[in-house]
């Protein structure tokens, strides 16, 4: 069990301190979906020696940067989760020798019908991370900028107006990232991703498409929408296995079921247990993670549940003894965080006192169990798809929002929304109202432009950080 | 104007100006209203349950947008924005007098408005699915489940049931009302035409509100004049204006800014492929009369840019409705108009262009209501019509 060990800081950059060596040795190496493993040692190799080398962003001590490791080492499942982050091209690499194909997929849905076919789903942030660990070496300021390229070839192919998705799409088009097939679900989180979809037709790349339709307004009680939603997720299975894909037979997808259920299960008690601690376990970004980490696995469900789980054991003996995050604020602000696609700098705001409790976009998905037996899976995918929290129509969605915010004990509620968003900017007034009205806590409404970059941060950092010098 | 005087085109706007006070009265006497936003609402089944169709579709107007921008955000277009506006002034007779809304879900911006017309001004309106695959079997049954329960809903909300008999009726109404527009725009093939299209436009968007059974009347009156002044007679074998074709993101009255501009730097628009135009009556085939054949009429006629369309551009619909268009018409130059933050239309604009290179001059125009790009999209409007202009002399 670490406690809280310092990273060794280099120029500019930091690693994983040589005092935590072998206690992470001591936890065990990966096991993978096709049945290969790695040893502790050698991601520890990969993690200190290789990793660093070629990817020095990773390792950034810039403190403004999003992907910048936490100060003080406080997990040992932190490291192995950004060693399924950073190595992750390698794993499509092989699965494209194989022969299985690679689908875009947008975040915010479940990824059953995917693994089980044995493809691997990408959602933009993945494939941005895809085409840009292509180029070795770069520093986190050449990183942006070689981002924003790309970003930029997409808004001029699509639209100065498209959200910053249109990056993966312009990485997809000009041959990066040479996904199989471009097949997200469509749900309310994002009206660019069908336009954005629909702009690859008569491209030279001609990539395959299509969506997975999403029945607008709540309809998991018309027979009509969730026989719709199924036979769209039907038409998905059998494009994947056109494409090289696993032929599956309904009791493949229950297995998958299963296997993610878990995965959601792992995750509500992993937040549940943060949510409820005396003092906050650890840096917001280590929330995060492992509620990402639920809803994609990097990759690989298989290694990334298995690191959920060390990481539910890690988080536990921490709030069990009652340890609290070194750099953690004594009585912190804690911030429900709304919207989409967004990541406003965690690093920012535990430093200034606050700490992100909660993101209902990643997090509302992880409370809906699919049904594992019983009907036909498509049928209890598409019902639980249809139950998605954050996918309400907005009264509903705001409801849930502040009984999750109340839940979480939170403070306050950020509802953040990219530059180009123009499905969850248009609701946040509404759920921003709704909260204030039902719990009476400090709301704030957030449109961000930094896409992730590494600079250019100072105007939402500044707000964030009025807003919890006012709560605080 | 045109190059005739029509009784009929007065006799509408006449009518126009009286329908505020019919509509107050008519709900004096019982009768219901459905406002409704977006032209995939059928309004064949709102007539034949005896509710009164009025399509809520205002724009043009700053101020209002201002009022609708407190809530909603400035990064949704400003037909969203104004639409809010409205209703927090309700000052519009149209918005005023509409005892049901609804919504057809075909525009995710127009979706939300749906949700925030609800959360801000308690008018909870009946939302109809309509779904992305349009193209695909699964996405034409699950419309046809949809329009089922729309019609269910709305009888609900009227207190009467939906009789065949008056499904049928309505439905030919509407077929009468589609033919005989189609029959009025033709004339706008002509090099000299008896009606601008700027008439018909306004003549389409009178439909919008005026009673459907007296409006065909209007309509059958203003085919009669427009043929009985021979139009023939107005052919002068050289059109000298530019001959456009408008299409993109919604026009809805009141927005003139742009058809001001394009009159005002001589060009002629002969053609729209807009959803406040001729668009949504076009290629529509309903076989029987049942709902389900509206519903499938609906799905399988020129679709909105807002519903995706991912097989190929050969295959494509809209671009194939806008093709005919520049046949028919024999347009010179598409001014294709997308509002800012109309991701539908503007996302396409590159694709589109390069669809017609061959075919047709393009001038993409991406604005919104505030007049502080007028001279900007005059000097754009004015070039583009130079360039149709050396083009043709570069063609003979």
């Amino acid at each position: 069990m670490l406690t809280s060990i310092k990273m060794s800081f280099g120029k500019g950059t930091m690693t994983y301190p040589e005092g935590a060596r072998e206690a992470f040795l001591e936890s065990g190496g990966l096991t993978f979906k096709d049945g290969s493993s790695i040893s502790a040692g050698d991601i520890w190799e990969y993690m200190t020696i290789e990793a660093p080398r070629k990817f020095p962003f990773a390792y950034s001590n810039n403190a403004n940067s999003l992907s910048r490791p936490s100060t003080y080492l406080e997990f040992l499942w932190g490291i192995k989760y950004r060693y399924l982050l950073l190595s992750f091209q390698d794993r499509i690499g092989e699965a494209k020798k194989r022969g299985y194909p690679v689908a875009f997929v947008q975040g915010g849905q479940t990824l059953e019908p995917y693994y089980a076919t044995n493809s691997i789903p990408l959602r933009p942030y993945f494939i941005s991370l895809w085409s840009q660990n292509q180029r070795l070496g770069e520093s986190e300021r050449e990183r942006a900028i070689s981002g924003m390229k790309t970003l930029e070839e997409g808004r001029r192919e699509v639209s100065i107006e498209a959200c910053h998705q249109v990056a993966s799409h312009a990485a997809i088009k000009n041959g990066a990232t040479p996904v199989d097939l471009i097949a997200p679900y469509l749900c309310l989180r994002c009206s660019d991703m069908p336009y954005l979809v629909e702009t690859h037709r008569g491209t030279d790349r001609n990539t395959p498409t299509m969506l997975v339709d999403f029945p607008v307004n709540h309809q998991l009680d018309n027979e009509w929408a969730v026989s719709y939603m199924a036979r769209n997720l039907r038409r998905l299975v059998q494009k994947i296995v056109e494409l090289g894909g696993k032929q599956i037979t309904d009791d493949d997808l229950r297995t998958q079921i299963r296997l993610q259920n878990k995965a959601r299960r792992i995750a509500r008690d992993l937040v549940h247990m943060w949510w409820n601690a005396d003092s906050i376990p650890s840096y917001s970004c280590e929330i995060r993670n492992a509620i990402t980490l639920a809803n994609d696995f990097c990759g690989d469900p298989v290694a990334g549940i298995q690191v959920l789980e060390e990481a539910y054991r890690e988080v536990k003996e921490r709030v069990d003894r009652g340890i609290k995050g070194i750099e953690m604020a004594d009585k912190p602000v804690r911030i429900f965080l709304c919207g989409s696609c967004v990541t406003p700098s965690t690093h920012h705001i535990d430093r200034v006192g606050g700490t992100v409790i909660g993101w209902d976009d990643w997090w509302n998905r992880l409370l809906i169990d699919v049904q594992e037996d019983g009907e036909d899976p498509y049928v209890n995918l598409a019902k639980a798809i249809l139950s998605f929290p954050y996918e309400l129509p907005t009264h509903q969605r705001a409801l849930w929002t502040a009984e999750q915010a109340r839940l979480s004990r939170s403070h306050g509620l950020v509802f953040a929304f990219n530059w180009g968003c123009n499905n969850q900017s248009a609701v946040a007034r509404a759920v921003c109202d709704v909260v204030k009205q039902e719990l009476g806590i400090p709301t704030m409404s957030l449109e961000m432009g930094e896409l992730g970059r590494a600079e250019q941060l100072e105007q939402s950092n500044n707000r964030i950080e009025s807003f919890i010098e006012m709560i605080a | 104007m045109g190059k005739i005087k029509l009784e009929s085109l007065d006799k509408i706007r006449d009518a126009l100006a009286r329908r505020p006070s019919e509509l107050e009265k008519a709900r004096q006497g019982g009768a219901k209203v459905v406002g409704y936003f977006c032209s995939n609402i059928p309004e064949e089944i709102i007539v034949a349950l005896g509710l009164i169709p009025v399509r809520l579709c205002r724009g043009g107007d700053v101020r209002q947008v201002e009022v609708g921008s407190r809530y909603v955000s400035t990064k949704n277009c400003v037909f969203i924005r104004q639409s809010l506006g409205m209703f927090a002034e309700g000052t519009d007779p149209y918005v005023r007098n509409s005892d049901i809304i609804a919504v057809a879900a075909t525009c995710m911006q127009m979706y939300r408005l749906g949700e925030l017309i609800e959360e801000y001004f308690e008018r909870k309106p009946l939302i109809l699915g309509v779904p992305r695959n349009f193209y695909l079997p699964e996405g034409k049954e699950y419309f046809r489940y949809e329009l089922e329960s729309f019609a269910r809903r709305l009888e609900k909300a009227s207190g009467r049931l939906l009789e065949p008999e008056a499904l049928k009726e309505s439905i030919q109404l509407y077929g009468d009302i589609r033919e005989t527009i189609s029959r009025i725009y033709k004339f706008q093939a002509l090099d000299s035409e008896p009606v601008t299209w700027r008439e018909v436009f306004e003549t389409i968007q009178a439909g919008f509100y005026l009673d459907r059974f007296q409006y065909r009347v209007l309509l059958k009156e203003l085919l009669r004049e427009l043929e009985d002044s021979k139009p023939e007679s107005h052919a002068s074998g050289i059109d000298e204006k530019p001959r456009i074709l408008l299409s993109g993101t919604i026009i809805a009255p009141g927005d003139t800014k742009l058809i001001d501009i394009i009159e005002k730097m001589g060009g002629r628009v002969v053609a729209d492929d807009l959803c406040s135009g001729l668009r949504p009556l076009t290629h529509v085939n309903v076989k029987d009369y049942s709902i389900g054949s509206i519903a499938d009429a609906y799905m399988d006629r020129v679709p909105c840019g807002s519903l995706p369309y991912l097989l190929s551009l050969e295959t494509d619909r809209r671009l194939a409705n806008m093709a005919d268009l520049i046949h028919t018409y024999r347009v010179e130059g598409i001014i294709y108009h997308t509002l800012r933050y109309c991701d539908p239309f503007t996302f396409k604009a590159v694709e589109t262009k390069k669809f017609f290179q061959d075919r047709a001059a393009f001038l993409e125009i991406h604005t919104e209501y505030a007049p502080v790009d007028v001279e900007a999209l005059r000097t754009r409007v004015e070039a583009f019509m130079e360039l149709i202009q050396n083009l043709r002399v570069v063609r003979c």
